[in-house]
């Protein structure tokens, strides 16, 4: 406790030489009972699954779901001494996705036959135990999230080699055509580029907020908006090139979609200009057009959303529309409160565990349960902006919202591409999909946020009570 | 375990998910419809600085006796300063002239500082004039600026309002609701 920086609200005197008073920690009790609920539902979860499934319960992995509790919990303790005013709302959002995705895997295995330590469940489980230790680690390490700005181009650096990786012979894995993994041995076991979101947001918030009076301040007005001078646009002409050079040769139109996505809202924020999101969309919506002419698997994508029921395209063995138009069956299927756990067959699907876990989310939980996902995500989302909004520094500001985006955007691509709003890509869905790498990077990018939000409610005010 | 013990299951499951999503938007609603308004005629003259509170809808030209002197005496540092622009350099603290906690300061580092009633904010306001989120003031090439952030009764530097950002002169009258401040060596 002798280390806690905090100053407590001062209420009316000035903070300076403030006596430190022991407040009730108001926030932390309220995230406490938000963490019990969540810690019961996602046991419901799995318990209803078996009786759903198999008609009686088994306590293994009911255990295992304990010991995943067991650590949330070490995360609200260690927010208790080091970050007591952070956020009390998303480590229990966190916490009910990544439950959720790890009853649905569940509910796959049993369908699969698959079961015992081997089983996607489990790996999912100890993921998810690495994930949060990781995100106690850095919620311990980071004690002030300005930090990071010193070490802005060091994170450059970090995405830059994290996105190579996967090219390195040897190293990389080629997965289903993306050449986005990293292996040691004969399995695929990471994949970088998750992480390197994190270390890209940081790069940006960093680099705007020093750069950013050069991108705002000149330009010439055109079509009612102020347009940046040509040799302003380098930076975006960069990250233009990685994502393009990341959809031709790791073959991955969605991280290329999140990487340029992240960078667009953070310039837009950072400068308020909409010409430069205007400018933006018209370089990816181009270069990704011709990548549909050019390459197969981009043009692929875009003939199945446009016509996935043709049945030429349906039974086309590789690249066709079957794995999209199972989803949608069974997205149908599930109906407005779905078949119930364990009673759809999800599993009729290809990759239902990662890629497709909210197809085989709405079949089971139907309409109902789909939106409440999406309005957990929402909340998230919408408290991350919030971090971001009450922030007092400009990297803070720019780091929050850029952390809560990356997670909205990779919602919207990966939800957007089941549901056929926009062409299928190849996403993790946050905190559900079966997946260490993306189980890392979203809780680190939990911790970040809640390192942020102590920062802003840490600060010294003043209250002047009419 | 009948099917229609499983669809009860089922929907209690559903709306367990539901009734946390609605507790946690219970438990955001300050920041969906703004922080609650408090009502001065409701608060009787039990405390301290009730009298000075209730004298807060009156307009600011006849302020409550403890913060009289304040106001008129703004203008006179402000001439005497010669309108100096206050920058990273020559001020140090934000001073509260009026308003229920007048004298109490703040020290400026480098960071901008949020007002309003919100309890993000960095000098938080909780009175019927003041917006959630009101104003800020942040450092923009070294000197301080004001900047009204879209609030409903305007902040006041030297009495007129401020619409688009502007820097403060060092001992200039910063008016947000019924508070008033100044940014001094």
């Amino acid at each position: 406790m002798s280390d806690v920086t905090g100053t407590p609200v001062a209420t009316g005197t000035p903070p300076t030489g403030v006596r430190r008073i022991r407040m009730p920690q108001k926030l932390r009790n309220l995230e406490f009972w938000l963490l019990l609920v969540a810690c019961f539902i996602n046991a419901a979860a799995i318990v209803l699954v078996q009786l759903g499934a198999m008609r009686r319960i088994d306590t293994q992995l009911v255990l295992l779901g304990a010991g995943l509790s067991a650590l949330v919990f070490g995360l609200h303790i260690a927010m208790r001494f080091v970050a007591r005013d952070a956020d009390p709302f998303l480590l229990p959002i966190a916490t009910v996705l990544n439950g959720l995705g790890i009853a649905m895997i569940y509910r796959i295995d049993i369908a699969n036959g698959e079961g015992g330590w081997e089983s996607a469940a489990v790996r999912q489980i100890a993921w998810s135990a690495i994930a949060i230790i990781a995100a106690i680690a850095t919620i311990l390490v980071i004690r002030n999230h300005r930090v990071l700005f010193r070490y802005t181009y060091l994170a450059g650096l970090v995405a830059i080699v994290l996105l190579l990786l996967p090219l390195v012979p040897g190293l990389g894995r080629e997965v289903s055509g993306a050449r986005v993994w990293i292996g040691f041995g004969d399995i695929a076991t990471f994949q970088p580029g998750e992480i390197a979101k994190i270390a890209l947001a940081v790069f940006f918030a960093g680099y705007l907020v020093r750069n950013r009076d050069s991108l705002s301040m000149v330009g010439t007005k055109f079509l009612g908006m102020k347009f940046p001078r040509a040799r302003d646009l380098g930076p975006l002409l960069v990250v233009w090139a990685l994502s393009m050079s990341v959809i031709v040769f790791q073959r991955d139109l969605g991280t290329a979609l999140l990487y340029f996505g992240l960078f667009l809202v953070m310039l837009y924020v950072a400068t308020s200009r909409i010409s430069w999101v205007v400018l933006g969309l018209t370089l990816f919506v181009g270069g990704a057009l011709i990548a549909s002419q050019t390459l197969d698997y981009v043009g692929n994508r875009f003939a199945n959303w446009l016509d996935p029921l043709n049945p030429e395209r349906y039974e086309q063995e590789f690249g066709g529309s079957y794995q999209l138009v199972q989803g949608l069956f069974g997205l149908a299927n599930g109906g407005l409160i779905g078949t119930g756990w364990g009673q759809g067959r999800p599993d009729l699907t290809p990759v239902p565990q990662s890629d497709y876990i909210i197809a085989s989310l709405g079949e089971e939980l139907g309409l109902a349960g789909v939106f409440a996902i999406l309005a957990l995500y929402l909340l998230f989302v919408a408290r991350g902006f919030r971090i971001g909004f009450a922030g007092q520094d400009d990297f803070g500001k720019l780091l929050g919202v850029g952390l809560a985006f990356v997670v909205a955007l990779q919602v919207f691509i990966v939800v957007g591409g089941v549901t056929r709003v926009i062409p299928l890509t190849g996403l993790t869905t946050p905190f559900l999909a079966a997946g260490g790498s993306s189980l890392v990077a979203n809780w680190i990018i939990v911790a970040l946020l809640l390192r942020l939000s102590d920062t802003v409610r840490n600060h010294p005010r003043l209250v002047i009570d009419g | 375990m009948s099917e229609l013990t499983l669809l009860v299951l089922q929907l209690g499951f559903l709306l367990l998910l539901w009734v946390f999503i609605f507790a946690i938007v219970y438990a955001l609603r300050s920041d969906l419809f703004g922080q609650r308004v408090r009502k001065l005629q409701s608060e009787p003259a039990s405390s301290a600085p009730a009298p000075a509170a209730s004298s807060f809808p009156s307009s600011p030209v006849t302020p409550a006796p403890a913060a009289l002197g304040a106001p008129v005496a703004a203008p006179v540092a402000t001439s005497g300063h010669d309108g100096e622009l206050a920058s990273s350099e020559n001020a140090t603290r934000l001073v509260i002239t009026s308003g229920t906690k007048a004298g109490a300061e703040f020290p400026l580092g480098r960071d901008e500082i949020t007002i309003g009633r919100s309890s993000d904010s960095a000098i938080i306001i909780r009175d019927d004039y003041t917006s959630t989120h009101h104003a800020r003031i942040m450092l923009w090439n070294g000197r301080w600026m004001i900047q009204d952030l879209d609030s409903t009764n305007g902040t006041f530097l030297n009495g007129s309002r401020v619409t688009v950002p502007v820097p403060i002169p060092l001992g200039a009258t910063v008016k947000v609701g019924a508070t008033t401040f100044e940014l001094r060596r």
